[in-house]
């Protein structure tokens, strides 16, 4: 290849790839510089003067209370909806797996939650579990399951919960999809040696089928773990944290503090240290599930 | 083996060195700050636009300021860029606009958000329309020695109550804290009915219930000190035993009350117009405007009523108004308003929910002008209750003096009295606790100024 084609090459390559980078580097990467520089300075909501703190607003932050129990909560609830996301998503898939009827609509039917948008489930969930008009405890009552309603998004003991529930419903979806992708590509073949060795339905599924999903498992965990963690929007449309803190997980806490106390030096502080979280704990799952190794393995 | 992995041609074209490195950033950081530049500028300089802000979020109060607008620039010149964030997001709009350097001319929001921006000396002098308009008193907002806030309406809260479950049960209205327990006890048959509603949430709802019943039991967040400073007054001397008094009688009144865990102002309208609730309460009228466009037999049973009172009859004040944005168009804003204030559109916005936007000056609610809505004249009763009660109310940032306290924000954006209720009734702590971590949540937050 001459100078003059290769050099024309790298033109097409630029002007093919050059907008697209120019909007990620606009839309993501300098808001992205920018959030983590703020946490650097004190930079309240009503002067557009900031000036440089160095590590104040972390000090501040890592000795509050209310961080650790907003870590606390946002564990749980990572855990417990990602939990729920793939237990969901691991009934429907070997469910829409089998040759049932109705299984295209089904399939269609499942997929549903997932494109609705999050107002309509926060509103939908916020009436379904009403302790007052909510079909959920009209049931409850009826059939004497409870003597009094249930107040799921209100209750300290069972708004955590109630909040997982809703979320898992919404995003095992996702997990079904994939699930469902991985499970009709794994070899028929597989089953029918297992089978001709005398395994029967359950130990199919722990010898083929769950070793065969480990990869999707995995990438489902880290994928809706990261979202989980991060997830804002229909924890606030639901409780906004409340009552009483019970559901105030880190970006709840984080929003707190840049629109109640309008301190955006010490809420982006608080999104460093979110980003340092998820940054240790996918380097950790990289290093200690290597999924490249495991793709290959399983091709 | 390991081999070497080597570029694509096209790739290993795209070679740096330290002068392009340098010319690049060049570039990049002036094309970064050229729309900053620019905008800034143009913000500043144009005389003849006006970016408006406003809270509003009903479209007959919009469709008004359409009208005013046109006029507006049909007589100055100056267009009117409107904006509607909505209640929720209002403060945060104007705070991230004041932060990125571009406040808005004018906005018309809650006094009270208003008086942190203020404080921050965003907000430029209006004492001269203040003086002109003949705003009250106590509609004002002065900081730093001027006007900041000219009032256009003000909301008292007070309760609602079903007229005619007090007949059925031969009750009399309530006046007092013992009465208001007694009705609300004998009217309790839950859960089909409650006897009355204390919702129990950090919201703004449960917020304002807490220092509506601290201000009728001339109980205090704040004092003013020797050195003239205000000072968290919240668990000191004879005040705790006020504020302990005012929770537990909250406390008491829960017992006749849904859970209200996660109330917010809907629910305390939903929970009365779908007839569940003897008692509820709101800041101005909307639950009469919604009763009637839900329930429309409800509606005229609907009778407004004092909160009880115990030491004094106060009414927790909300006022809004226009905001001038300090450096901006502050000439253009200022015509705007007096123009908007002497426009005869002006009752038009305030009917756009009758008798919730209440004007900041009497006469205009008793004037003819204002009467002539069909609304107003179905419910004459309320604009007598209103016009009893006028200039009872007290704005929270005048209720611990006449000095303006500049730390109500404190308590305020994340409603510690609502957490004071949630924290007793629904978490079951003890009167006096609550009360002392609240101070001290107060004081922590004082410290970090």
């Amino acid at each position: 290849m001459s100078t003059s084609d290769s050099s024309r090459e790298g033109g097409w390559v630029a002007a093919a790839i050059g907008p697209a980078l120019i909007l990620l580097l606009l839309t993501a990467y300098i808001p992205i510089i920018y959030a983590l520089t703020l946490a650097f300075y004190n930079k309240t909501a009503f002067n557009p003067e900031m000036d440089f703190v160095g590590l104040k607003n972390f000090f501040w932050l890592l000795k509050r209370d209310d961080l650790w129990m907003a870590l606390g909560k946002s564990i749980v609830f990572t855990i417990g909806s990602v939990g729920f996301q793939l237990a969901f998503g691991l009934f429907f898939g070997l469910l829409l797996n089998e040759a049932i009827r109705g299984r295209a609509i089904m399939r269609s039917l499942v997929i549903l939650p997932y494109l609705l948008p999050t107002i309509v489930i926060g509103l939908v969930f916020r009436w379904i579990l009403n302790p007052e008009f909510g079909v959920v405890n009209q049931i409850l009552l009826f059939w004497g399951v409870v003597e009094r309603p249930i107040n799921f998004f209100g209750g300290l003991d069972v708004a955590m919960s109630s909040i997982i529930v809703t979320t898992g419903w919404q995003y095992g979806s996702f997990a079904v999809l994939l699930i469902l992708a991985r499970l009709q590509s794994i070899n028929p073949r597989l089953y029918e040696a297992a089978r001709s060795c005398g395994a029967g339905t359950w130990r199919c599924f722990l010898d083929v089928t769950l070793p065969n999903l480990r990869t999707t498992l995995l990438l489902i965990a880290l994928l809706r773990g990261i979202w989980m963690f991060n997830k804002f929007d229909l924890i606030w449309i639901i409780t906004k944290g409340g009552p009483l803190q019970a559901t105030e997980t880190l970006p709840i806490y984080i929003y707190k503090i840049a629109f109640q106390d309008f301190n955006f030096g010490r809420a982006a502080a608080g999104c460093f240290v979110m980003f340092v979280i998820l940054l240790v704990v996918s380097v950790i799952y990289f290093r200690y599930f290597n999924p490249t190794k495991e793709i290959e393995v399983n091709r | 083996m390991t081999k070497k992995t080597e570029l694509p041609g096209v790739f290993r074209q795209l070679k740096t060195s330290r002068r392009s490195v340098l010319r690049s950033g060049a570039y990049l950081g002036l094309g970064l700050a050229a729309p900053s530049i620019i905008s800034r500028s143009a913000w500043a300089q144009d005389a003849k636009k006006i970016t408006f802000i406003s809270e509003e979020s009903n479209p007959k109060a919009q469709a008004v300021y359409d009208k005013i607008n046109a006029d507006f620039e049909a007589e100055t010149g100056i267009s009117v860029t409107m904006e509607y964030p909505g209640f929720e997001n209002i403060a945060q709009r104007v705070a991230t606009l004041i932060a990125s350097g571009t406040p808005a001319e004018l906005v018309w929001y809650g006094a009270g958000s208003a008086m942190e921006v203020a404080l921050q000396g965003q907000l430029a002098d209006v004492s001269d329309l203040v003086t002109d308009i003949g705003i009250p008193d106590n509609l004002r907002l002065v900081v730093d020695g001027a006007d900041r806030s000219v009032a256009t309406s003000q909301q008292f809260v007070y309760g609602w109550y079903r007229s005619d479950l007090y007949e059925e049960a031969g009750l009399d209205p309530y006046s007092d804290w013992g009465s208001y327990l007694a009705v609300s006890e004998k009217l309790n048959n839950p859960p089909a009915m409650y006897g009355n509603i204390v919702p129990s949430a950090q919201s703004g709802a449960s917020h304002l219930l807490m220092e509506t019943m601290m201000q009728k039991n001339d109980a205090h967040w704040f004092k003013m000190g020797d050195d003239g400073e205000y000072e968290v007054y919240l668990d000191q001397g004879d005040n705790l035993g006020k504020v302990v008094e005012t929770l537990e009688f909250l406390n008491n009144a829960h017992k006749f009350a849904p859970e209200g865990s996660n109330y917010s102002w809907g629910d305390l309208m939903s929970q009365y117009f779908t007839g569940r609730v003897a008692n509820s309460y709101y800041v101005g009228a909307r639950l009469l405007e919604q009763t009637m466009s839900n329930a429309p037999d409800l509606a005229p049973l609907t009778k407004p009523i004092a909160l009880p009172a115990k030491a004094t009859d106060n009414y927790y004040l909300s006022v809004q108004g226009f905001h001038v944005g300090k450096g901006s168009n502050e000439d253009g804003a200022k015509q705007y308003v007096k123009f908007f204030m002497n426009h005869p559109a002006y009752i038009e916005w305030l009917h756009s929910v009758p008798l919730h936007i209440i004007p900041s000056k009497q006469e205009v609610l008793n004037s003819e002008a204002y009467m002539d809505n069909d609304v107003i004249q179905q419910r004459m009763d309320v604009l007598e209750f209103l016009d009893s009660i006028w200039g009872k109310g007290r704005a929270p940032y005048y209720w611990d003096g006449d000095k303006l306290n500049k730390y109500v924000g404190l308590y305020q954006n994340d409603s510690l009295g609502g957490w004071m209720l949630a924290a007793m009734n629904i978490g079951g702590k003890d009167a006096e606790t609550v009360v002392k971590e609240a101070a001290d949540q107060i004081r922590e937050k004082m410290s970090d100024l």
